[in-house]
């Protein structure tokens, strides 16, 4: 399988951001800074499970 | 005026707050954020400030250099005093052991505000982050808090004036080392945040392929030994490129703005940081520019969005501060703050978003 980092990322960001392009930077930085670069990775990206797993606990956190 | 500053190179403990409590005359304080030099006792500080202010909350650290409204300061004690009209709310954390978890100071601030940490409006509020600076454990703190809440978290880490024994947090009349004050502010008024370094991006990239990330060392950079790779990206040797650390350092470029990463000092073939990196990211070698100017553009700009500026709280970090008294513009650096309220202090890292080097981050008030 592959495209789910991407998919994940964008939805991250989305509901941490809810549009405003500001917020929408930061959560960026914010990812990188923990070792996940949005821009590498693409819909043809392979799905790394540790990266998956990473991204699913953020999603839970912030509620 | 409702944000004031104060401060003292009084010797005495006791007259350097009687000096300040004297320059902010009869200003209702309502808020009181000091930075002092590690010359100066913390406990016996932290108490005298706060009983000095009973009806003020009183927050701040420790140094390795001060700054005061159009000054650069060693040896001392510098203030700013909010009343009720500059800040609306504000409630003050301690993270008194910063090995176990910040959930406590969470949970202080979702009670005090009535409000989940992920619905506040970081338009609305905004943090500040004191932190031990020899903890080794600001990108812990930042990334949990950035886990929690989209309200940006500003500050700096501790320092001593470069001895590197113990840094000190103060917070409601006592001192702390291994801690973390973090503070949430409502303010009255609008606010908005510098990020300055002074550096451009040169078309070098480094790729972290290998790194002891809870050591802040890289072991490899683009398959390569770290150290062998940042030398060859130099085009010098191994041997000299230390003479390089301060004006080539590496940096997380995000559209074409460095957080920037310091490299401390070469250890076998790898490279320690004064900041952590992890494995996957892509870093580019920077190369320095002129601190004075980018710190003017970078005001000018802030003056020019918020309309006005009522005050100024800069985390300056040490090693641009050891820049400019290697070429004798300190004092140049401090006018630049003249026409503006300001405190700060020389850091041992900033935070703002993450934890970086050689930045200067600042919180601004209109």
């Amino acid at each position: 399988m592959a495209g789910k980092i991407k998919q994940m990322i964008d939805a991250f960001v989305n509901q941490r951001a809810q549009g405003n392009s500001v917020l929408e930077g930061v959560v960026k930085i914010k990812l990188i800074l923990k070792g996940i670069d949005p821009k590498i990775y693409t819909p043809e990206s392979a799905d790394d499970p540790a990266i998956i797993a990473k991204l699913e606990e953020l999603m839970k956190e912030f509620k | 005026m409702n944000i004031k500053t104060a401060f003292s190179v009084k010797t005495d403990i006791q007259d350097a707050v009687q000096d300040i409590q004297t320059q902010l005359g009869d200003f209702k304080t309502k808020l009181l954020i000091f930075f002092a030099s590690s010359t100066i006792d913390p406990g016996e500080l932290a108490e005298r400030m706060e009983a000095a202010f009973p009806s003020a909350e009183t927050f701040g650290c420790s140094t390795a250099g001060e700054i005061v409204t159009g000054k650069m300061l060693t040896n001392s004690v510098v203030a700013m005093a909010f009343n009720r009209q500059a800040i609306k709310n504000s409630k003050v954390e301690v993270l008194d052991d910063l090995n176990k978890e910040s959930h406590r100071a969470f949970n202080a601030f979702e009670r005090h505000f009535d409000k989940p940490m992920s619905k506040m409006d970081p338009k609305q509020y905004v943090g500040i982050i004191l932190i031990d600076g020899l903890s080794g454990k600001e990108e812990l703190i930042m990334d949990r808090i950035g886990d929690f809440t989209n309200v940006n978290f500003i500050g700096g880490s501790a320092g001593d004036d470069l001895k590197f024994k113990e840094t000190y947090v103060y917070a409601n009349g006592k001192s702390y080392t291994n801690a973390a004050v973090l503070a949430i502010l409502e303010p009255s008024t609008e606010f908005s945040f510098v990020k300055t370094q002074s550096f451009r991006p040169l078309q070098k990239k480094l790729l972290v392929t290998k790194a002891n990330e809870s050591n802040r060392e890289i072991l490899e950079f683009n398959h390569k030994p770290a150290a062998q790779a940042y030398a060859e990206a130099l085009g010098t040797t191994v041997a000299d490129s230390p003479n390089h650390f301060m004006h080539n350092p590496v940096g997380i470029l995000f559209e074409g703005d460095p957080f920037v990463r310091s490299p401390q000092q070469i250890k076998g073939d790898s490279m320690l940081f004064y900041c952590g990196v992890k494995e996957g990211i892509e870093l580019t070698l920077l190369e320095s520019t002129d601190i004075i100017s980018d710190t003017k553009n970078a005001l000018e700009k802030a003056r020019s969005e918020l309309g006005s500026i009522s005050g100024i709280i800069n985390f300056n970090c040490i090693l641009r501060t050891l820049e400019l008294r290697e070429k004798g513009i300190s004092a140049a650096y401090g006018e630049l703050f003249t026409d503006y309220p300001t405190i700060g202090f020389s850091t041992y890292g900033e935070q703002f978003i993450g934890h970086m080097n050689q930045t200067a981050t600042m919180l601004v008030f209109r």
